[in-house]
């Protein structure tokens, strides 16, 4: 019956006899086949062979050892003194990096919210730190903290306000010297996202406020925070990723030293990956660093939901 | 058609892999000249030490032969000779024996700096010598001699510190690492301690061992610059030409540096001297250096021509052109003897008795090595900040070495 109709239709009109809905389907996804070509190529493939690599005892350099163990890799991490320290140090250094960012961020946005031009010149100074890489940046404060050395760890360390063997040697201030730098760098980023959002805000709405005579405190708490969320989720959720992948100023200042005291999950993956070339141990590692990832980005998808809810009654 | 005839290689690049150390510089200098003789292009690749064996390695793995021509440094032999990542040189060595003119290298160099169990992995091409670098005029101005024992070293250390004039009497690397874990394997072997057993097992925790860090970590406490357990060789090196710092062994090939006005304030204050070594205990001076290697994967007509390039560069007359321009890379007893070198470069008699008397496997050079000395640097960094006691972090060191066999 269907079959005739179509038929019938193509004598009549001269179009193929496929319907307009399949073909516009069929089109569809013909043109995002190439994305999830690449998706597949460079994601899926990829995490599908890591974990794979995962389960053997699989390294470069003694490629006759190679063989299937299965979760054995995962079991010794997880008794690796090493690993537990390495994630404490990440968890530690993200909350407390991301966490400082954005009350910073937060303050610097709201200073910088009205636009004139002092704000504008302020705005471009303050993002000069997010455009130089990582790894300059460790190295610019590793010459700058060294103890005997550093223009300014020498004098700190003179003066008797850190340790003499100055901000990265001493295993209590190493850390702390590293979420600052990542603070120093990250911050601007954190009130540009912010200063995006507060920009975005409804006029309106705060002037009905101003009419209202509600109080700058009360304005904030009631009408700017709740709308700022996406803003704050969206700043939150990158910091948060790239912290807990920190890598490159801890490389170049303390090697993940003194000790351990500044190991972090991906130095220590680097380490096992491209130092030992331990291809599966390396893998496992990136895996729980991905499994946790992952469970961050859930609890903050769950946040926004909650939040929404509670601003919108939906 | 003349050319091709006395330029037999020419058309053909050589690509050399070259660790950032004073030859490099230099083998990109004298480049040229290796095309002027042969026709052959020398491409040098400098890279720092952590980018070079990843790099290489990579290229190994992978069969990629990106590189011909590799400087190994000497800790590597024993993984490159378990893998087959370079050709065995012996028989190159047993065919070219009389343009090779072997017997004027140190036998020691050419065993330590590229031979893993009678393979030749690499040809030796720049060895350095541990020595002792010390400030004559603080050692005369205390009543000092230059010290010929550890203890002597230890005592004449603790003496010459005087925090207060910013006076220290040692330094040596602290950095977590190779930095500390390849220092302090040099003075645990001049206190009498080995990181191997005679079975070639790991004995990090032995008595000697433990005794020999402890002396080490009171070293850094009492006796070295507030700031060493965070300096690499750069910073140590640094502090010595600051002349913060009183003694420091170190490898002769930054020697060149302290005469050298321009980078030094201790210019005519300095000698250069053997390294010491436990009262009683045999010579061992620490051996360390380059050897260079050719890339198994390497096609045939590369492998010829790099092995052409390896003769050439080690030739006397190639070494001595070299040192002059300041490699500090010496393998040639006539190099080391040569008049108009040792007038630029007084402490070549030194290196002389090092190279006749020295130990190139005071760092096991076994295939594991890399693991171990990442165990080490952590361990004896750990000591150093003082978190840990020597004995629980050799003995925990020593658990975690114990895995790797």
């Amino acid at each position: 019956m269907n079959l005739t109709r179509s038929v019938e239709s193509k004598a009549a009109t001269g179009f193929s006899p496929v319907p307009f809905a399949t073909r516009r389907k069929f089109f569809l996804l013909a043109m995002a086949l190439p994305a999830v070509a690449y998706v597949i190529a460079l994601g899926v493939f990829p995490l599908v062979k890591g974990m794979w690599y995962s389960l053997y005892e699989y390294n470069l350099l003694k490629p006759a050892r190679t063989h299937f163990v299965g979760i054995d890799n995962y079991i010794n991490l997880l008794a690796d003194a090493d690993f537990r320290g390495a994630i404490a140090n990440t968890v530690i250094f993200t909350v407390f990096s991301v966490a400082i960012e954005l009350v910073f961020g937060f303050v610097i946005a709201l200073a910088l919210w009205r636009d004139d031009r002092f704000n504008r010149v302020c705005l471009t100074l303050i993002l000069v730190p997010v455009t130089i890489t990582p790894l300059v940046v460790g190295l610019i404060f590793k010459g700058l903290l060294l103890a005997d050395y550093g223009m300014v760890g020498y004098y700190l360390a003179q003066w008797g306000i850190t340790d003499p063997r100055g901000l990265f040697a001493t295993p209590s201030t190493a850390l702390a010297t590293l979420i600052f730098i990542d603070i120093w760098e990250w911050t601007p980023l954190v009130a540009l996202i912010l200063l995006a959002g507060l920009k975005a805000l409804p006029g309106d709405l705060l002037e009905a406020a101003a009419v209202d005579g509600a109080t700058a405190w009360r304005t904030f708490r009631s009408i700017t925070l709740p709308l700022m969320l996406p803003a704050v989720m969206l700043a939150l959720t990158l910091r948060t990723i790239d912290a807990f992948r920190v890598f490159d100023s801890v490389f170049v200042t303390t090697g993940g030293g003194p000790g351990n005291s500044t190991n972090t999950l991906m130095v220590y993956a680097v380490k096992e990956g491209l130092s030992f070339f331990n291809i599966g141990k390396a893998s496992a590692i990136s895996n729980i660093a991905l499994l946790c990832v992952a469970i961050i980005a859930i609890c903050f998808i769950l946040m926004i939901r909650h939040f929404d809810k509670k601003a919108n009654g939906r | 058609m003349a050319q091709a005839a006395d330029k037999p290689l020419a058309g053909i690049t050589l690509n050399l892999a070259s660790m950032n150390d004073q030859f490099s510089a230099v083998l990109a200098q004298i480049a040229p000249e290796f095309k002027e003789a042969t026709g052959a292009e020398i491409k040098v690749d400098i890279m720092d030490y952590g980018s070079l064996l990843t790099k290489t390695t990579a290229d190994f793995v992978a069969h990629t032969a990106g590189y011909d021509l590799i400087t190994m440094d000497i800790v590597w032999a024993g993984q490159f000779a378990a893998n087959g990542y370079t050709i065995d040189l012996n028989d190159l060595m047993k065919r070219d024996a009389k343009e090779l003119d072997a017997a004027d290298i140190y036998p020691k160099l050419t065993e330590a700096l590229g031979n893993y169990k009678g393979k030749q992995v690499a040809y030796p091409f720049a060895g350095y010598a541990n020595v002792l670098a010390y400030r004559k005029d603080l050692f005369d101005a205390a009543g000092l001699k230059a010290p010929e024992t550890m203890e002597d070293l230890v005592a004449a250390a603790y003496k010459l510190t005087d925090p207060a004039k910013k006076q220290y009497g040692f330094v040596a690397n602290g950095q977590k690492g190779p930095a500390v874990a390849q220092d302090w394997m040099q003075y645990n072997a001049e206190m009498g301690g080995a990181i191997l057993d005679k079975d070639g097992k790991p004995a990090l925790n032995s008595e000697a061992n433990i005794k020999s860090l402890t002396v080490y970590r009171d070293l850094f406490k009492k006796a070295a610059p507030p700031g060493a357990a965070d300096y690499d060789w750069g910073g140590r090196e640094e502090s010595f030409r600051q002349g913060i710092a009183a003694t420091m062994q170190t490898w002769s090939v930054g020697a060149p540096g302290y005469y050298d006005p321009k980078t030094s304030k201790v210019v005519g204050k300095v000698d250069v001297a053997l390294a010491p070594r436990g009262k009683g205990l045999p010579k061992i001076y620490g051996i360390g250096g380059w050897g260079l290697a050719i890339n198994a994967d390497a096609k045939d007509k590369q492998k010829e021509a790099a092995w052409t390039f390896i003769k050439w560069v080690t030739s006397p007359k190639i070494q001595k052109e070299m040192n002059m321009l300041g490699a500090g890379s010496y393998i040639r007893k006539s190099t080391v003897t040569d008049k108009e070198l040792n007038a630029k470069y007084p402490f070549l008699p030194v290196l002389n008795e090092v190279f006749e008397n020295g130990d190139g496997d005071y760092r096991p050079r076994i295939p594991e090595y890399p693991e171990i000395q990442d165990i080490l640097g952590t361990a004896v960094n750990s000591v150093l900040v003082g978190t840990v006691e020597p004995k629980a972090a050799l003995d925990a060191a020593q658990e975690a070495a114990a895995k790797l066999f």
